[in-house]
């Protein structure tokens, strides 16, 4: 697909700024999300194709906007609710108790 | 399903999923032949970038037979093929411009190649 | 004036979602939550760029060994134990005096994790992936590196399941050095091609510093 991903040869994506050293992960979620990707692949649940496709299936303002790991968790999220692995009803729920609970 | 245990995880990490595909799959082109990247806009998954299409290209090495994720990103099999790497000049793909010298290697899929 | 790589914060219900999901997937006995942990503990401790240099280093002090990376570098790597994810088919591609060779994907964001770990932010971001293909040198000159007019840049769009892995060139002043102390040379950087080596001066500087 023409898709948001496909960005070689843009302009304006501004400066690159690397810094000199950085953190393998910025916050403790990006460690969970990362290692449930490949839980979940090791499990069956879905393949690399699939994955990446679902990344590009994002609504191309939030693909820019958001960070590597929230394209992760987004295509997890969207393949495991598209096959029934799980339901939009459980992640909701999960989530209100989580929060119920903090 | 299988589900992945903590005792799995050394031998998963060490060993991956290779896409290689172990199957006898004659290779439409040779290193050095000169090939078009085909002008084509699926609505799928595809790896054939924009930049390269209806660019033409020299491979310079055969990879082997892969999976294709065209298909297998949709249910639709791995479809076993060529995966070759194709070298575009910089002038090829951004015009007169570009130095002269310099280059882009991709790695490509048989089915996004013509002869040229 | 600072420019956030990853662009924005993440919005506020994310670390929620994410452990709603796992919380969910391990109430249905889908994932092993110790698992999750040890892949933690493998990719932010144990894997890293300091493989890739090994890599490097013996490829510079053993010319059979550069001669089997450059053909079979899938098999050469894992000589040294190092195999497996987004590293199951590698190719190496040498630097030399008339070719300069980098890394990109423009379409994700593959990288060879057995060798170099997970990738940098910046190797994920859009400025990167967008402009490497179209303007190398000015990507390089941003990462202070200006190249001559007379040599080749070979940029590597890694857009199939190859993982490309650059090998340096070995830095002067380093005749007769054992692997073990060219090792501590190799930067992350040269092996994506948008730096050089340390050269022997650096590393008598870091010594002394």
């Amino acid at each position: 697909m023409n898709g948001i991903h496909d960005l070689g040869g843009m302009h304006g994506h501004g400066p690159i700024n690397p810094p000199p050293v950085e953190p393998v992960f910025k916050h403790d979620w990006e460690r969970r999300i990362f290692a449930l990707f490949i839980g979940a692949f090791g499990g069956g649940h879905y393949n690399v194709d699939e994955f990446r496709h679902a990344i590009e299936r994002m609504d191309p303002a939030h693909y820019l906007l958001g960070s590597y790991y929230e394209h992760w968790l987004h295509a997890i999220e969207t393949l495991l609710l598209e096959k029934g692995v799980v339901t939009r009803e459980e992640l909701d729920r999960t989530m209100a108790t989580l929060k119920g609970g903090h | 399903m299988p589900v992945v245990t903590k005792e799995l995880v050394p031998l998963l990490v060490q060993t991956g999923a290779s896409a290689r595909v172990a199957e006898e799959i004659p290779a439409r082109f040779l290193p050095g032949d000169t090939v078009l990247a085909r002008n084509v806009n699926p609505a799928n998954h595809t790896r054939l970038p924009r930049y390269v299409r209806g660019k033409v290209g020299t491979i310079v090495m055969d990879h082997g037979v892969f999976v294709t994720p065209d298909t297998a990103a949709h249910g639709l099999g791995e479809h076993p093929q060529h995966v070759y790497c194709v070298r575009f000049t910089a002038a090829e793909l951004w015009g007169g411009d570009a130095s002269p010298r310099d280059t882009v290697n991709i790695d490509l899929w048989d089915d996004y190649l013509q002869p040229s | 004036m600072s420019h956030d790589h990853d662009h924005t914060d993440p919005p506020a219900d994310i670390e929620l979602r994410v452990k709603a999901l796992e919380s969910v997937l391990a109430e249905k006995g889908l994932i092993d939550t110790g698992a999750l942990d040890e892949l933690i503990d493998i990719y932010e401790n144990k894997i890293g760029p300091r493989n890739g240099a090994r890599v490097v280093a013996k490829a510079w002090t053993d010319p059979d060994y550069k001669q089997r990376l450059l053909s079979d570098a899938t098999a050469a790597i894992k000589e040294l134990g190092f195999s497996g994810v987004q590293g199951e088919d590698m190719v190496v591609v040498e630097n030399t005096p008339d070719v300069h060779n980098m890394i990109v994907c423009t379409l994700c964001s593959c990288y060879p994790w057995p060798t170099l770990g997970l990738p940098p932010a910046w190797f994920k971001s859009a400025p990167y992936r967008s402009r490497v293909v179209i303007d190398p040198r000015g990507v390089l000159k941003e990462f202070g590196i200006s190249l001559s007019d007379e040599k080749e840049v070979r940029v590597w769009d890694s857009s199939a399941e190859l993982r490309y892995l650059v090998l340096p060139e070995r830095p002067a002043g380093t005749d007769g050095w054992h692997e073990d102390r060219l090792v501590d040379l190799v930067t992350r950087d040269s092996m994506i091609g948008v730096g050089f080596p340390k050269s022997s001066a650096d590393l008598h500087q870091q010594a002394g510093a």
